[in-house]
């Protein structure tokens, strides 16, 4: 698709504001790392090497201990095949007659680091929060682990995925709905916009968030966790597309006015080519610059609703259900608190930067200078 | 957790009670009586007024006689000679610091809203009955529990007629020193039945329990049984009067009426001035000046605070530090993290003896943790599935690693009931051999590519466990990653307490965790639990040869607590023949056999226990030597501590210069079960 040079000029800007573009790079990174996350932060290795048989299991099915030789039927513990890999390369070198080379036959690599954000990992014996493995935390665990053991960064990381995805969904969602109801509103106005105006007044005044705590508590039992999570989605999303018809129902009555819509209408299009074809291209400053406020809030409220404990089901990892527990050990866990208040904050800057620079980039009054 | 309300708590009944002085009944008023100068301005609609037409209107219920109908040869008790409780060292005086997570929607006693944790300190933790089970001696008599004297000075019972006789005490007061006297005694059969106060239980309980009461003169009165039952006593000596004089305006908007009034009691604590109920803040209770009981033998050491204040702290991390900075007296150390990570022996409050941390060993029936499994749904209608849950649910590893070894494994449906609770049956080990056996002879055999098991039809053994403990959801995750071991997926929902009992009170639940609060009662419940009856609307249809087989139409039945769906006809005669038994020895006996059925039937799959209290108390609270009553609850259940004024002063001083006390760690094991 051939970009109209002004967009281009309005990129080429935004480029070259280097806080928001940064911001870009590193959140767009971020995001295509978690994506193939299980590479990354899991507690399956990326390939195993046993007695002359390649495994890769990251994706595959479940690979029970029988396997690899033990007498249990359920999930292989890797790190324990690491260690028994290890001893067995170690062996070989104490043999006398051993090359200095030699090394075991079987071989694994497990991921940078190897826990999975649901398995609990005992601490002194129990379950407990460990501080992470640079202030003498157990090795391994770089952020520490939770209440139960849990490693806090696989449970960020995963807990980022979930977040991110579920707000790049909310956005595109409410601005589906919130830009055709607005669009349609601006464009045929009189009674249909002074209606659909008093439905939103109404819809917008029932209160968010007893409607989610009610319909939690009778979601039926049959559902899986990923159906409750697009069930949260979309009943945010219910309550949220409202705000941006305003904005679109505003754009729509201005661009409606002027003489290219005219032409349109004299050259025979029907109102769903000028809407989208013609009126909308030209509101796209407002859509773009508040895409990204629209992902803040998502991540806040995301994470707000799990903090309050009506968020994603368990045990989803997600940064708000950290920041309860963080909040609730200050001060024997300070570390569960930390990571997690510095990644929310860390992501929220990163999406407010890059906001202010679409903003900057799509600002219709271009000699305004970005300080 | 839920608090149902369980009848064993029959000293709950006590705090409304209502004092019928003025207007007896109308065929005892030809008697002088004693306390005939109390108000005689109630109207003829007053509560007393409707309890005298009540009575009239029920004469198969409330008979009037005099005293020389009372049998001659009754062979009275009185409990004098039971060892006293607390400490000769307590002292009267200071005020008590505690807190309350929410601030109580009603001072009310009974009807909607009026079961919150407040209430224990308007009724359960302060009120007097007519008699109190002796909080530490808990072995049984042939006539129940050893029971020491509070309202009445006197008992007895005539087996012939199933009659407990009782005295009051002619010194009891109403804490707004009204008389006590027996009509206030009738006047709860009355209170209790009426739809007005909106609380069917007691409707049910006040209206089917007892076959009758008499009264023979201001202070003596017999309560009549339908069956002589070992817990007679219990269920007659439980009970305590409801104040009349109080209860004037009693009528259809009775919870709305009284939502703020504070009814007199027969405790020593009452709310003194309208200045001590700061809405949403706190509340504080003043020790009644002169109460009538203060030199009985068995109260004499117990409620020694002058003033409780409770204030309301949201968050119970706030309460904490509230507590770590001196301004509450209390704080509850139960969880693990909170008695050795958030406040270890090392803690410099606790090293330098500011802070004492207490943990007591009590002894009484336990909350019944566990997983409940509902038959009545398809996979776990199969007693292999159940079977295999049992041992794919790792209890052992719940308590030794999140509960770091404090807590132990419940083994049976009814554990802490003393003789009452089955000496050698154990719960299943967590095994995943022996799971994934049973699962198979159900026909889950082959792992699916996520490790959980799939039968012959694709389907995978994955199972709801709902619950509507929120704090407890980390525990159920450690008992989600142990059962994928054993092939089995535990979806964990955690709702909202309401909404959770809701659904389990629906039966659309598979597995349940859950507890039932139970009371400190004789011995254990069947019926309500286990009893067919209360699984389907009509459990079974009678076979050509009599014999009953399940109904294939039957629907589970919502709003009773067998969360099992339970239906059996072995077990329902046995439950039968246990409710009707007046032999303690034949009940127990029924009991264990229950107990080994309901093992077999594995659809409760055991959890875990709590066999101790653990507090942290400031070193200005003082315990009595023995720490607690046996059958303790809370430190407040009991009210033996007290508060030392000058200990205070000395405490916080010694705060500020860094002056250290000896370290107190106090253990009370003697209770403790191996």
């Amino acid at each position: 698709m051939a970009l109209n040079p002004l967009t281009l000029r309005k990129l080429r800007r935004f480029r070259s504001i280097k806080s928001g573009y940064w911001s870009f790079l590193i959140l767009a990174g971020l995001v295509v790392l978690s994506l193939g996350g299980e590479l990354l932060v899991n507690n399956r290795p990326l390939v195993i090497r046993y007695e002359g048989r390649w495994f890769f299991p990251t994706y595959g099915a479940n690979l029970p201990g029988t396997t690899f030789g033990y007498d249990y039927g359920y999930e292989t513990d890797y790190r324990a095949l690491a260690a028994r890999f290890h001893a067995e390369t170690a062996e070989a070198k104490t043999r006398t007659d051993a090359p200095p080379t030699a090394r075991s036959r079987n071989w694994l690599v497990m991921p940078l680091v190897p826990f999975n954000p649901n398995e609990n990992a005992a601490y002194e014996g129990v379950f407990k929060p460990a501080p992470p493995s640079w202030a003498g935390g157990p090795p391994g665990h770089w952020l520490g682990t939770d209440t139960t053991g849990r490693d806090i960064f696989a449970r960020l990381f995963y807990g980022f995925r979930i977040t991110i995805l579920f707000a790049l969904g909310f956005t595109a969602l409410t601005y589906l709905i919130g830009i055709a109801v607005g669009c349609l509103m601006g464009y045929y106005g009189g009674v249909f916009d002074l209606i659909v105006q008093r439905a939103i007044e109404i819809w917008s005044n029932i209160p968010f968030l007893y409607i989610v705590i009610i319909l939690f508590s009778v979601v039926p039992a049959t559902f899986s966790i990923p159906m409750r999570i697009t069930l949260l989605l979309l009943v945010m999303v219910l309550f949220s597309w409202t705000s941006m018809t305003y904005y679109m129902r505003t754009a729509t009555y201005r661009e409606k006015a002027r003489d290219y819509t005219a032409a349109a209408v004299v050259l025979g299009a029907g109102p769903g080519r000028i809407i989208f074809y013609h009126i909308l291209p030209n509101t796209i400053s407002t859509l773009v610059t508040f895409m990204p406020f629209t992902i803040a809030s998502a991540i806040t409220a995301v994470t707000a609703l799990d903090f309050l404990g009506f968020g994603l089901p368990p045990p989803s990892p997600s940064i708000g259900e950290l920041l309860k527990q963080g909040t609730q050990s200050l001060t024997t866990a300070p570390w569960i608190v930390g990571s997690a208040f510095a990644a929310l904050v860390s992501i929220l800057i990163l999406v407010t930067f890059i906001g202010e620079a679409l903003r900057e980039a799509f600002d219709p009054k271009k000699f305004t200078t970005y300080q | 957790m839920h608090r149902r309300f369980f009848p064993h708590t029959l000293s709950a009944l006590a705090a409304a009670a209502l004092l019928l002085t003025a207007c007896g009944p109308k065929t005892d008023s030809t008697k002088p009586r004693a306390d005939s100068q109390a108000p005689a301005a109630l109207s003829d609609n007053t509560g007393a007024a409707q309890a005298r037409a009540f009575y009239a209107e029920h004469p198969e219920f409330f008979h009037f006689k005099t005293p020389a109908d009372i049998p001659a040869d009754l062979a009275w008790e009185d409990g004098a000679e039971l060892p006293e409780v607390g400490s000769p060292a307590a002292k009267k005086g200071g005020t008590f610091n505690t807190w309350m997570q929410d601030f109580p929607r009603t001072l009310r006693t009974v009807g909607p809203d009026s079961n919150g944790s407040f209430r224990g300190w308007i009724l359960d933790n302060v009120s007097l009955g007519y008699a109190h089970r002796h909080p530490n001696l808990t072995d049984l008599r042939e006539d129940g529990f050893h029971y020491l004297p509070a309202l009445a000075d006197r008992w007895a019972l005539d087996r012939e007629t199933k009659t407990v006789y009782i005295h009051l005490n002619p010194a009891a007061r109403w804490n707004d020193g009204v008389p006590i006297t027996t009509d206030d005694a009738l006047f709860s059969f009355f209170f209790y039945r009426s739809p007005h106060i909106r609380a069917p239980w007691y409707n049910n309980f006040y209206g089917t329990k007892y076959a009758g009461i008499t009264r023979f003169d201001a202070h003596t009165f017999a309560l009549h049984f339908h069956a002589l039952r070992p817990d007679i006593y219990s269920l007659a000596l439980g009970l305590s009067p409801t104040p009349a004089h109080f209860y004037a305006d009693f009528g259809e908007d009775f919870t709305e009426r009284y939502q703020w009034r504070v009814a007199p009691s027969t405790g020593p604590y009452t709310i003194a001035r309208d200045a001590d109920i700061a809405k949403g803040r706190s509340i504080t209770l003043t020790r009644v000046k002169d109460w009538w009981a203060r030199d009985l033998k068995h109260f004499r050491y117990r409620f020694n605070p002058d003033r409780i204040r409770i204030s309301v702290i949201r968050d119970s991390a706030k309460a904490f530090e509230a507590f770590r900075k001196g301004d509450l007296d209390t704080y509850g150390l139960g969880l693990a993290e909170d008695w050795y990570d958030k406040l270890p022996d090392t803690a410099p409050e606790v090293a330098k003896g500011y802070i004492q941390k207490i943990k007591f060993y009590n002894d009484t029936p336990r909350p019944t943790y566990g997983l409940w499994m509902n038959q009545a749904t398809p996979l776990l209608a199969n007693r292999d599935i159940r079977l295999g849950v049992q041992h794919a649910t790792n209890w052992q590893l719940v308590i030794d690693k999140f509960a770091r070894g404090d807590w132990s494994r419940m083994q049976t449906t009814a554990d802490g009931y003393g003789d009452f609770t089955h000496p050698t049956l154990r719960a299943r080990d967590y095994d995943i051999d022996a799971a994934l056996a049973h699962f198979a002879a159900a026909g889950f055999t082959r792992r699916g590519p996520d490790g959980i098991l799939v039968n012959a039809a694709g389907q995978r053994l994955s199972l709801q466990l709902t619950t509507g403990y929120e704090h407890f959801k980390d525990m159920l995750t450690i008992l989600q990653e142990e059962a994928i071991k054993a092939g089995l997926d535990l979806r964990i929902e955690i709702l909202d307490g309401t909404a959770a009992w809701k659904k389990a009170q629906e039966k659309k639940h598979e597995i349940l965790f859950a507890a039932f609060n139970v009371g400190a009662e004789m011995f254990p419940r069947y019926w309500e639990t286990y009893h067919s009856v209360n699984a389907y609307d009509v459990p079974f249809i009678e076979n050509a040869d009599g014999s009953l087989a399940p109904n294939p139409a039957r629907k589970p039945k919502p709003q009773s607590n067998n969360l099992q769906s339970i239906a059996d006809p072995q077990i329902d005669a046995m439950i039968d023949a246990y409710d009707r038994s007046d032999d303690l020895a034949e009940m127990r006996a029924l009991a264990y056999r229950l107990e080994e059925a309901l093992h077999a039937d594995a659809s409760f799959s055991p959890g875990f226990v709590t066999p101790f209290l653990r507090h942290g108390a400031w070193r200005w609270l003082r315990l009595p030597e023995d720490g607690n009553v046996k059958i303790a609850n809370s430190l407040e259940s009991s009210l033996l501590f007290w508060i030392e004024p000058d200990l205070k002063k000395e405490t916080l001083d010694a705060r500020k210069t860094g002056k250290a006390f000896e370290p107190a760690i106090l253990i009370f094991d003697q209770y403790k079960k191996d």
